[in-house]
């Protein structure tokens, strides 16, 4: 493979190309999936090779992509990007270009714990047959799942600069839920919730401690539905990080993809309220709130040598102490920001496009617990686990629903919610938050869903959050 | 899939008397042109051919997928999967695969990748542009095409075979000052219905009518105009909920409600193959014959969609219909007949990260996107911030008061993997009492 890469990128060492690069991925998924204690689906999809090839040519971006390895499919693809760059930039007139950057070289490869493609399977499906077993049986529980996703993917990275990396990744999801009805109403609860994917082979699903969560669930499914609503029009709401992780991903990740600014995902995804004056003095937050992008940290979803256009990976502070700092750039967007590429530019399988993409963005932690906070709130609200989400083309008016929250009294949880809904506007929301917890109680999150581009791209990608304490938040929301 | 491929998956079908297998084959390929700007961001042009395979045992079950197969790889993976079916457990709500063999002729269509050439399309984007730049209006957006084939055998004696070329061409002009957005759009198997000339008067006109003043409106319950586009996003979502697995899930809010009117009388919804100008479609993915199917008639809920494992499973009539081709029927009153009747209220143009929060209640949250509208004594005065909503569908169809005396095709790319390009006909209706929750304050 490693052979294929590089005598395709040789090819496209050609005066009229400004800039190449040739990506080859080759990826296995399986999933397994119980529903109501028996197994509905136990499928695979083992060694899907693509091949991408990007060129710049007139300053204009051409892409094929294939699954035909051959040499003459190759060679079409080779082919088709070069052309479709030349017509292309006849409706093109501000022509790309950007600086070379210094070729990186190497490889790494993640070693899971418990490889779950080397595993027995008959263990594995066991392991979760158990785990689907437990949800079932139980008054006005209508509908439980169980879900395993493993995935694995070797990627070689190769540009015209010299650049030439190849890295092994394995991320593994795990989700348990539960739905109650009394015939009327339904209610669902699930662990660990919306952002269940990490770094790693089946020792993630063991981490998760299903067989632990199952009762606690059920138990909370059945009592929502009988639970209140909330009944003021204003509260003080800490955020758990089941569902943290999401307000972190849809107010402020995405906001600060710069092709956003640019127009880029005008057709699809959106803009961004963000403008390029306001880096270096637009207050995104609180004091409290410093959020980075890092690709650095091998123990998050987004870790990678180089991006997808030949940038080391790195650590950028995006929002310092609460003022907008950086963005998260390619190698074509930083410089019209006056800005060194972040290392952010992603592409799900070789055969896509790559795009500005979130790779571990955080939220840098506090101090003290979850317990701490709780303790230091007079009454409020602590809400977890997304139930709904929907945030606007700005990124900037937000509403979400958790599965289920807790209501505070003199800083004790005196009993459940259900369907808390809260409203906000981003950078008010966020510089409401005026304590967040240490990192103790700070983990990663992350999906197999971010959805962004066209074509689509679900990409693979983690956050790290502690739990956060907002104040005088929009709480009371009804259909 | 060559013939020697096709007749061997049908010779594998047989040699497993003791299995059932679905293979489903399918060549993929797109030549998709995203430009912003006024110019082209990239064109991606992308190719794959792909088999997926579900096989029982009894009620043992295990699928796999192959990228770029030949028939020693689907050997090879069918061995393996014999190794494990055994050990796996059962499903005993499985009965059957597909047994619908009825099969209807392969409509002839052009390959619009060959026919309409990069070039083709750059030069329609360039004479767009020129049309809004005067305005300060610059255009975004897609233009696609796509060609694929899908072959569905299977134990029973399935083989069905569908191919398409569907094109579609999506423009938001977008205003260098303020970024109020417009959005104009063509879907179909052709160019062979796109008229340029009209197109552009079109975009032209809601470019015109997005120059004017933004304001902002109070949160509340308005009389709201929606677009054939929305129309079409809210009875997809519901058409979701309208699935016998919904059903099967207890999810569904039309459980127990076939016969019963639901809605007002000025809803009739049809998934309709046959509707012209939509983008046919011959079989589901298991290759049941697609047909039309009431679903709504005069606000009264008629039928759940109902593929073959769920059929089983409910004891629901199968159908083999999931909602690709919806049809609304027209009314009987102009869209300016329908605008001069509103004293104050919204038209909505588009709608943007809908969500359900409640499915049982089919109540939603999401909001509106390139171009919403303030209506005031009969006429549209004013761009309006984008705005959220948060509302139970079946209220929005409750609460329809007129409808449109005309439809239109509205294309939508279901945009991920190998994606396919569908379209609904959709009229404009009149909506009563539509609840906007809040301002984005922003366009």
């Amino acid at each position: 493979m490693k052979k294929l890469v590089f005598d395709t990128i040789q090819r496209l060492q050609h005066p009229k190309v400004q800039f190449a690069d040739v990506r080859l991925t080759s990826t296995d998924e399986q999933v397994i999936r119980f529903e109501r204690g028996e197994l509905k689906r136990y499928g695979s999809s083992l060694d899907a090779v693509s091949l991408g090839v990007r060129v710049l040519v007139n300053g204009c971006w051409g892409f094929a992509g294939t699954n035909h390895l051959t040499r003459g499919s190759i060679d079409k693809a080779v082919q088709r990007a070069i052309t479709a760059a030349e017509h292309g930039s006849r409706f093109r007139r501000d022509k790309i270009s950007f600086a070379a950057h210094e070729p990186t070289t190497g490889s790494y490869f993640f070693r899971p714990q418990e490889d779950p493609f080397l595993m027995d399977d008959e263990a594995k499906i066991g392991y979760l047959a158990a785990i689907a077993k437990q949800l079932t049986g139980h008054d006005q529980i209508v509908q439980s799942t169980v879900l395993g996703i493993f995935y694995r993917q070797y990627k070689i990275y190769a540009n015209t600069e010299g650049a030439f990396v190849d890295s092994l990744v394995y991320d593994t999801r795990g989700e348990i839920s539960v739905l109650a009805s009394d015939g009327e109403q339904v209610f669902n609860r699930t662990w660990p919730g919306h952002m269940a994917a990490r770094r790693g082979g089946f020792e993630v699903i063991r981490d998760y401690e299903f067989e632990r969560w199952a009762g606690i669930i059920v138990k909370e499914a059945r009592d929502l539905l009988t639970a209140p609503t909330i009944t003021e029009e204003r509260a003080d709401i800490i955020i758990g990080n089941g569902h943290l992780a999401l307000q972190l991903h849809e107010s402020v990740g995405h906001a600060t993809e710069a092709d956003r600014i640019f127009g880029m995902e005008i057709s699809y995804a959106g803009k961004t309220f963000i403008k390029p004056e306001m880096l270096g003095s637009f207050r995104y937050g609180s004091d409290a709130v410093t959020i980075y992008s890092d690709s650095t940290d091998k123990a998050g979803i987004g870790y990678h040598i180089v991006d997808d256009e030949g940038i080391p990976g790195r650590r950028v502070d995006i929002v310092r102490q609460g003022i907008l700092v950086n963005q998260q750039t390619s190698r074509e967007i930083a410089p019209q920001l006056g800005l060194a590429p972040s290392s952010n530019m992603l592409a799900t399988s070789a055969d896509d496009f790559p795009l500005i993409r979130m790779s571990n963005f955080c939220l840098a932690p506090g101090s003290g617990t979850l317990d701490d906070l709780i303790a230091d709130t007079e009454r409020g609200y602590l809400l977890d686990f997304t139930k709904t989400w929907s945030i606007d083309d700005n990124r900037y008016n937000f509403q979400f629903t958790t599965e289920i929250g807790w209501k505070i009294e003199d800083g004790r949880i005196t009993g459940i919610v259900r369907e808390p809904t809260y409203f906000g506007i981003t950078p008010e929301f966020w510089g409401k938050c005026d304590r967040i917890c240490g990192p103790e109680e700070w983990s990663y999150h992350g999906t197999f869903n971010c959805g962004k581009g066209e074509p689509g791209q679900a990409m693979h990608l983690s956050h790290g959050v502690a739990p956060a304490r907002f104040r005088d938040v929009v709480v009371n929301v009804k259909a | 899939m060559n013939t020697t491929m096709h007749a061997e998956l049908s010779a594998l079908c047989r040699e497993h008397p003791e299995l059932k297998i679905e293979f489903h084959h399918q060549n993929w390929e797109t030549d998709f042109l995203r430009f912003f700007r006024s110019q082209v961001n990239y064109n991606v042009r992308r190719e794959s051919s792909h088999l997926t395979a579900s096989v029982y045992k009894g009620q043992r079950s295990c699928s796999f997928s192959i990228e770029d197969p030949d028939m020693a790889a689907v050997r090879e993976k069918l061995s393996e999967t014999l190794a494990i079916i055994d050990q796996l457990p059962p499903d005993p709500d499985f009965v059957d695969l597909e047994d619908d063999l009825r099969t209807v002729p392969q409509f002839e269509y052009v390959n619009n990748i060959d026919a309409v050439p990069l070039a083709t399309k750059v030069n329609i984007l360039a004479r767009l542009a020129s049309a809004v730049e005067p305005m300060g209006f610059r255009i975004y957006g897609t233009f696609i095409c796509n060609h694929s084939h899908d072959r569905v055998i299977n134990s029973n004696g399935v083989d069905k075979s569908m191919a398409h070329s569907p094109v579609m061409l999506e423009v938001k002009a977008v205003s260098d000052s303020n970024e109020v957005t417009v959005l104009q759009s063509y879907g179909g198997e052709s160019l062979d219905r796109f008229d340029e000339e009209e197109f552009t008067r079109q975009l032209v006109g809601k470019v015109q009518a997005a120059t004017r003043e933004v304001v902002d409106v109070d949160p509340g319950e308005y009389q709201v105009i929606l677009s054939p586009r929305c129309l079409a996003e809210f009875l997809q979502y519901l058409s979701w909920l309208m699935s016998a697995r919904a059903l099967d899930q207890n999810i569904s809010p039309f459980e127990g409600k076939v016969g019963k009117k639901l809605f007002s009388e000025h809803v009739t919804v049809r998934d309709n193959p046959h509707h012209p100008g939509l983008i046919r479609c011959l079989y589901n993915s298991e290759g049941h014959l697609y047909q039309s199917l009431d679903i709504i008639e005069n606000g009264v809920f008629r039928n759940f969609l109902v593929d073959n494992y769920y059929a089983h499973k409910t004891g629901l009539t199968k159908n083999g219909n999931v909602g690709m081709c919806l049809e609304f029927e027209p009314g009987d009153t102009s869209l300016d007949d329908m605008i001069a009747g509103v004293k104050r209220g919204l038209y909505v143009s588009s709608l943007h990260y809908m969500n359900f929060m409640n499915p049982r209640e089919t109540s939603v949250t999401g909001l509106t996107r390139d171009g919403t509208f303030l209506i005031k004594d009969g006429k549209l005065t004013r761009v309006v911030n984008n705005l959220r909503y948060t509302q139970r569908i079946t209220e929005v169809l409750e609460r329809i008061v007129c409808v449109e005396d005309t439809s239109v095709v509205v294309p939508f790319s279901t945009n991920y993997d190998n994606f396919a390009i569908l379209t609904a006909g959709m009229p404009h209706v009149l909506v009563d009492g539509f609840k906007i929750s809040s301002s984005t304050r922003t366009v």
